[in-house]
């Protein structure tokens, strides 16, 4: 646990950040000090704030959206990755011969690739190199940006019908 | 709990109505951005005039946040007086998504200003970055809400 004055100076982590996005049940977790002072994080916090907003669009377009055809086709991909996997206790020596070599020369491309593709997004929230008038003009233009496309109003119309279950952050879908 | 019944039913209609994905634009001053700015290859000159219309509607667009946030105040006024009625409601549910349908026509036009400032594969390359920062955030968030979900047997039935 930090104390005080460690959460005024040092940026708030992504756990840290994810607990104010997705408050834990029962009351919002109180806001830390550093909040308030640290441009970064709190425009970490909308960012975090907006991801839940899209995810939970975007996975419901995509599932809303599945044709018979495709939910079918997603099962019998499934099953075919089961089959492929192979029954427990099944030999598999001679595959792993040339599967690890193959494994260890996928994970080397995908670490060149992640290493590539992880610079140039992050351009988009990197507050260095903006003056102040900038980085105020940043926050209205994400602002309208959140009010425009009514991200507010999704999330304040929720809090209008009490959750009987109590609020959690498991997605619709998979509660039961 | 006429009042509030009626609020959620419009609620309701408004958010179904806002649900839509809003029109894929970069977030925020991205053209300050020196990495941006150089992944794009976006010249002084180009800033310089996108700078000039974001100055220009930056007074439209501080307006009408303003008034959506005030309309968006007006109603919340409404919703925790237990005797407002339907029809005071319903109308400031208007309100609210009228102001927010100006807010959104004001953003627009500025995007579409902007994007003619630039040539089409500086514009196409800005979305294709905007949308794998998008994606990568998603995942990271995603990861997270991994590790925090409760496991099997400990979630509410």
């Amino acid at each position: 646990m930090r104390n005080e004055n460690e959460i005024s100076t040092d940026h708030l982590t992504d756990e840290e950040l994810f607990a104010l996005a997705v408050p834990p049940a029962g009351a919002p977790e109180p806001l830390p000090v550093h909040l308030s002072d640290c441009v970064q994080c709190s425009q970490a916090l909308v960012d975090w704030k907006r991801a839940l907003s899209e995810i939970g669009r975007e996975d419901g377009e995509v599932i809303a959206g599945r044709s018979a055809e495709e939910w079918r086709a997603a099962e019998e991909a499934t099953l075919a990755a089961i089959r492929q996997a192979g029954a427990p206790g099944r030999r598999r020596a001679r595959t792993l011969r040339w599967a690890l070599p193959a494994a260890a020369v996928l994970a080397l491309f995908a670490l060149l690739i992640a290493g590539r593709s992880t610079k140039t997004p992050a351009a988009f929230d990197d507050p260095s190199g903006l003056s102040a008038q900038d980085r105020a003009d940043d926050a209205l233009l994400r602002d309208v940006d959140r009010l425009a496309s009514g991200e507010d109003a999704a999330s304040g119309w929720s809090e209008l019908v009490p959750d009987p279950a109590g609020t959690d952050a498991t997605p619709p879908a998979e509660r039961s | 709990m006429k009042p509030f019944a009626a609020a959620v039913f419009f609620a309701s209609l408004a958010a179904a109505s806002t649900a839509l994905p809003p029109p894929d634009m970069p977030e925020g001053k991205w053209w300050k951005r020196p990495r941006v700015a150089a992944e794009i290859n976006l010249s002084p000159e180009q800033v310089s005039r996108i700078e000039g219309i974001f100055s220009r509607a930056r007074p439209v667009l501080i307006d009408r946040k303003a008034e959506l946030e005030k309309r968006q105040g007006d109603l919340q006024d409404a919703l925790e007086n237990p005797n407002a009625d339907r029809r005071a409601i319903a109308s400031r549910v208007e309100a609210v998504e009228d102001a927010r349908a100006e807010l959104q026509k004001a953003r627009v036009l500025m995007v579409l200003d902007i994007r003619q400032v630039l040539k089409r594969e500086q514009w196409e390359r800005l979305m294709r970055m905007q949308q794998e920062f998008r994606r990568q955030r998603r995942e990271r968030f995603g990861r997270s809400l991994e590790r925090r979900r409760p496991p099997a047997d400990d979630r509410p039935r």
